[in-house]
């Protein structure tokens, strides 16, 4: 009878340490960021419970309305394009030649890099006085180049920073879908005359639909916090041209310290890319039916 | 003789090790008694900084003389843009982590109004001891002594939270081969003469400045708003920057000063700044004492030697932004009873000649009459507190009127113009913050 109970219990006990964990540094902080999204706070103390209006205020805040827009459109362009440069360097690189092993690992390396040390490289790259890009227009007899002091193409450089940082994530997801794919279908097109791109539009994309998807809902997830290189390269500006939510809720709850604002503006984040992974994971598991 | 032959031409690896390992051991020893009469005897402060070229002499000069005086000093630098969280969540939060905080002086009022700060005349420091320089003394008070007050401070006693640190403070650096008469005493012969220093070669524009949104452009609007006779809040917290002088000096800085500064100048914070006058690029900028400092040194300056410093140039006043390093010991501070003996000590009228000496700006008058100080930058600095210096707003939501206020600057800068109504659409936005926050119930 005790070896009996002893045996019901021993699962939950083995897993007791790591719901702990979780607890600790997940659901408690979670909690914690909830009940503070519905407070007032002023000179770092809760002052006031204020339910939902934090919630009401931010749709009627500008600075949130444009920083939500600046990073849907930030997202949506740079994980189209590192998904597309992703697929086309993932297609190139699935094949084996000469010195394949190097490319590939050459390929990766930016994503390895600390994403402040990416951010003060681009600074180095765009800055108007001493960058990169102005030596070279200076050396070919024009003048310095503005990036970083012209909204557009600040916001441009932003995303050309994140595309060169995250498509070698995506590069790599797609390379082991595409290396993971089996090889009968194509072999099967090839005798019935399908040429490359036939293959490629009627097997290799709905085959590599889970994979993308899954690809795409990580890079999204992840793009959306989007900080450390906005916080080096431009700070949000010029204007509020690159202010990403990231930033304005940093700014939001250590520069002007509403703390409660702030929760509630990172908890809408956090629904709205929870609705995003819902969407994609409804949409893999449509395409994993077919 | 075998063995001796040996020994006499080296060291067998046991014995080698043997003596290492005595060396080591007696080493240890000797560090393990001299340790604890330091830590018995000297009083352990933990100092936190951001940082800034403008502490430099604290580190290599005063500490070193805060040691002999025995205090035990530990010296933790951020960068700047995360010391404030990190400060008050430790505050805040009573970690204890820090025993003194250099805080920049707008942080005060957030540190004061959350009032966990000690109150440092309770510790025995004197307020009212007229060496102090008035206005820099003021700023460690909160609730202000003087002016507006925000809501819920109305009737509290003012208490001194913090002292004064370094009294840095907006100054002028120019070219003194593009001013060949000394320092432009007015906006208009800054640019005129920087054009004629641009077109004899010597330099690249005639000023450089931050333009970067949010405090960084605004640091630099500053002062020209102050010269222009602008106020940035009534007694009521009305935002009135948009006046008419407002408007103006606003105009000037988005178009006369753009059109004679660097063509990026949008971009520029103040790694640019300090470099475009550091690298002789520029032939003015007005700047606090971080790369002021040094300018005379070849090391450092591509033209030492050719800049010289003055006060800020004036449209009705010369009126430059102060903005000291203030410090106030933290409630939760572990060796809180040092540091308040520390800050006596640092203020004294003799360490703050030694200050002065090590080159830093004091915050007691009577240190700026020693003989030999230790940078011709203090001089000046006291030529301008005297002309004429106005410290930020003394409200706890400073940084956000300043983000407001950068954001409308920093467009109208990137236009080329618009200064008016980039002030009257930051008016409407402050207003409407503070209104939020219940400034005007």
């Amino acid at each position: 009878m005790q070896g009996a109970g002893l045996d019901l219990a021993l699962p939950y006990l083995m897993l007791a340490p790591a719901l702990l964990v979780v607890f600790a540094v997940l659901v408690y902080p979670l909690w914690e960021g909830l009940k503070a999204s519905t407070k007032l706070y002023r000179y770092g103390r809760v002052i006031a419970d204020v339910g939902f209006d934090n919630y009401v205020r931010l749709w009627s805040d500008p600075q949130f309305l444009n920083a939500l827009s600046v990073t849907a459109t930030f997202v949506t362009l740079a994980v189209a394009l590192e998904t597309v440069l992703g697929f086309a360097l993932a297609l190139f690189c699935a094949r084996e030649f000469a010195g394949i092993r190097l490319l590939r690992t050459i390929l990766i390396i930016p994503m390895v890099i600390t994403p402040v040390v990416v951010a003060i490289l681009f600074r180095l790259i765009y800055a108007s006085d001493a960058g990169m890009f102005t030596a070279i227009s200076l050396a070919l007899g024009g003048g310095e180049v503005q990036i970083l002091g012209d909204p557009v193409k600040a916001f441009i450089g932003l995303v050309a920073l994140d595309v060169w940082e995250w498509t070698p994530l995506m590069f790599l997801i797609i390379l082991a879908g595409l290396q993971s794919l089996p090889q009968e279908p194509f072999e099967a097109a090839r005798v019935d005359g399908a040429d490359a791109w036939r293959s490629f539009v009627d097997l290799t994309l709905p085959m590599m639909r889970p994979v993308l998807s899954i690809a795409v809902v990580l890079r999204t997830i992840d793009a959306f916090g989007t900080f450390d290189q906005v916080f080096v390269l431009t700070r949000g500006g010029p204007g509020e041209s690159t202010k990403l939510l990231s930033i304005y809720g940093y700014d939001t709850a250590f520069k002007f310290q509403m703390t409660g604002y702030a929760a509630a503006l990172f908890v809408t984040l956090g629904l709205i890319m929870l609705a995003l992974a819902l969407l994609a994971i409804r949409f893999i598991q449509k395409g994993t039916e077919e | 003789m075998t063995r001796s032959n040996h020994n006499a031409k080296g060291m067998s690896r046991r014995a080698l090790l043997k003596n290492a390992a005595i060396a080591a051991l007696s080493t240890t020893c000797l560090t393990a008694l001299a340790m604890p009469v330091m830590a018995a005897d000297a009083k352990k402060v933990i100092i936190g900084a951001f940082a800034d070229g403008g502490l430099t002499p604290f580190k290599e000069k005063i500490i070193p003389l805060a040691r002999e005086a025995g205090f035990d000093i530990t010296f933790l630098e951020d960068e700047y843009g995360v010391t404030l969280e990190k400060w008050f969540a430790d505050a805040t939060s009573g970690a204890g982590q820090y025993d003194l905080y250099l805080l920049d002086d707008p942080w005060v009022p957030q540190f004061g109004a959350a009032d966990v700060l000690e109150d440092l005349a309770a510790g025995g420091i004197d307020a009212r001891d007229s060496d102090w320089i008035g206005p820099l003394i003021d700023m460690g008070f909160w609730p202000p002594r003087e002016g507006p007050r925000v809501k819920g401070f109305e009737s509290a006693d003012p208490k001194l939270v913090c002292v004064p640190f370094i009294g840095d403070l907006q100054t002028l650096t120019y070219r003194n081969d593009v001013y060949t008469d000394g320092a432009p005493k007015t906006w208009d012969e800054l640019i005129a003469k920087g054009k004629e220093g641009v077109a004899a070669g010597k330099i690249k524009y005639a000023m450089a400045f931050r333009g970067v949104a949010g405090n960084s452009v605004v640091n630099s609007w500053y002062p020209v708003f102050l010269s222009f006779g602008g106020h940035v809040f009534d007694d009521k917290w009305n935002p009135t920057f948009n006046s008419a002088e407002g408007k103006a000096a606003t105009e000037f800085f988005v178009t006369t000063m753009k059109q004679n500064g660097p063509k990026g100048v949008v971009e520029f914070d103040s790694d640019q700044e300090g470099a475009a006058i550091l690298g002789g690029e520029a032939g003015a900028v007005i700047q606090y004492s971080g790369n002021a400092l040094k300018a005379d040194d070849p090391a450092q300056a591509k033209v030492a030697g050719k800049l010289d410093f003055g006060v800020v140039p004036k449209q009705v006043k010369a009126m430059a932004q102060m903005g000291i390093f203030i410090a106030g010991v933290p409630k939760s501070a572990p060796n809180k009873a040092n540091s308040i003996e520390f800050l006596k000590w640092y203020t004294s009228k003799e360490t703050q000649a030694k200050v002065a000496e090590a080159g830093m700006i004091p915050v007691k008058r009577s240190a700026f009459a020693v003989e030999k100080p230790g940078n011709r930058l203090i001089a000046v600095a006291l030529q301008q507190l005297d002309a004429g210096a106005e410290p930020r707003p003394r409200t706890p939501d400073w940084a956000k009127v300043e983000e407001l206020l950068g954001i409308e600057i920093n467009k109208a800068l990137l236009a080329g113009s618009g200064g008016g109504e980039a002030m009257d659409s930051a008016a409407a936005k402050v207003k409407d913050y503070l209104g939020q926050m219940g400034y005007y119930q």
